[in-house]
């Protein structure tokens, strides 16, 4: 099922976001924009968790993975055990080998012990990814999720995240400042500027925009990343799918 | 001894059960309420950190006396007198450790078990475990302080024998009647009773980290 938005307004303090209408599916959709340009607000709204105007429409099973992610007190493990056993209801010992298997999916099969909220700040961001996910959500909200991660770990949650919504058909929703990310992973564009959008195109299509903040996207992810060239392998490793 | 200790735990941690529902609730706004009016509580949670106790004992005292406002109700010289003083002051500093605990849980976190799906109640739940150690430390401080102090006990409590002596109280008579050795005794139990409330304290954080 796919995402849409209508004539969806927020209001954040004195930041007032107005979008008319957005669309995403399995294919992928890119939320672009300078700082501050209201790219993690339409994130928020979408997952229902911020007070709007205007309709939304969502599958029932969403995870969102926020660009600073936060962590109950325990281990990483316990974490993502913690959030199957709520969520989806399941029994310990399931949850126990869901969460262990999440955590080999996304390189952090060492830091099953100690503090999640210990972590470096790029592991944590690989945690947050695999706690959403180890839901196996219909639809997906990723805020600047490997901004943190080491290029490696970049690649292969990109993988990771791809290999997924290819195989269940999730929709995917990415707010995002590297074109690596768009490229990897989206096949639509929307370029936002001060709570509006201001473009909105297909990935394969950015290097035509005359926006400037989408030429230097571009121009700084160089030609070799455009999308629709390098569309990364999504085979994963047998093994590494989420099932335990 | 036995009979005047237990009688110092027992208001004490009356008074900080009590302290607790008004301090936790009081928190509880102060950090997720989004009435304006919550930064006044919080400045009243603030100022009664150096709340002194005689102040407290005072307008207890005054109020419960016989010819006062409550003076019907008679409960001056009676460890209900001692528990509700002690509440009173208990709670402001309950409160306002309890808003730091509230506030050191990352105000994220709620929105992101939401975003995961995680059902309203068992969120509730979940948060509780987070603040639990610092709200546990929280309330030690409050019984800690209800537990040490003299003025407003001696106040509503008249320090009767048998009826309404506390440690802190037994101490002050002993001390003026010159009985040193005595006075070091009912000091040396209530440093024990607040080393054990800290021990029990410490264990119960050691095992929810």
């Amino acid at each position: 099922m796919a995402v849409t938005a209508a004539r969806l307004a927020v209001r954040r303090g004195t930041f007032w976001l107005e979008v008319d209408e957005l669309f995403a599916d399995a294919s992928g959709t890119a939320l672009v924009g300078p700082n501050g340009a209201g790219k993690t607000t339409v994130l928020l709204a979408l997952q229902g968790l911020l007070p709007h105007a205007g309709s939304v429409a969502r599958p029932g099973r969403c995870a969102g993975v926020f660009a600073q992610p936060a962590f109950l007190r325990g281990s990483p493990r316990w974490n993502l055990a913690t959030v199957l056993r709520s969520t989806l209801g399941m029994d310990e010992r399931t949850a126990d080998r869901g969460a262990a298997a999440a955590l080999r999916l996304v390189g952090l099969e060492e830091a099953t012990h100690g503090d999640a909220r210990k972590l470096s700040s790029g592991e944590r961001q690989r945690l947050a990814l695999a706690r959403a996910l180890v839901l196996e959500p219909e639809a997906l909200f990723l805020d600047e999720p490997f901004a943190n991660v080491d290029a490696h770990g970049r690649c292969m949650l990109r993988e990771v995240v791809n290999d997924y919504v290819a195989r269940s058909g999730c929709t995917l929703v990415l707010a995002t400042q590297t074109l690596a990310d768009v490229a990897a992973l989206c096949d639509h564009v929307v370029l936002l500027d001060r709570g509006r959008v201001v473009e909105s195109l297909g990935a394969a299509r950015l290097a035509e925009s005359a926006q400037p903040y989408l030429r230097a996207l571009v121009s700084e992810g160089g030609p070799g990343l455009m999308p629709g060239r390098t569309r990364p392998n999504l085979r994963l490793m047998p093994g590494e799918g989420l099932e335990p | 001894m036995l009979q005047i200790a237990s009688l110092s735990v027992g208001v004490s941690l009356a008074a900080t059960l009590v302290a607790a529902v008004f301090a936790l609730g009081g928190a509880l706004w102060i950090v997720y309420g989004r009435s304006r009016l919550r930064y006044v509580l919080l400045v009243i949670f603030n100022a009664g950190l150096g709340l002194p106790p005689v102040a407290v004992g005072l307008a207890v005292a005054f109020t419960f006396w016989r010819s006062g406002p409550l003076g019907m109700l008679d409960i001056l010289y009676t460890p209900a007198a001692m528990m509700l003083a002690q509440t009173i002051i208990v709670t402001p500093l309950f409160g306002s450790l309890a808003v730091i605990a509230l506030r050191a849980v990352d105000p994220t976190l709620r929105d992101q078990l939401a975003a995961l799906g995680v059902p309203a109640r068992t969120r509730l739940r979940l948060l509780a475990r987070e603040t639990a150690p610092g709200i546990l430390a929280s309330a030690l401080a409050g019984f800690g302080r209800a537990v040490a102090e003299v003025g407003a006990a001696q106040m509503t409590g008249g320090n009767i024998e048998g009826q309404t002596r506390v440690l802190t109280t037994a101490t002050m008579l002993a001390v003026g009647r010159g009985e040193f050795s005595v006075a070091f005794g009912y000091v040396a139990v209530l440093l024990g009773i607040m080393t054990i409330a800290t021990g029990a304290a410490f264990v119960l954080q050691r095992r929810w980290q």
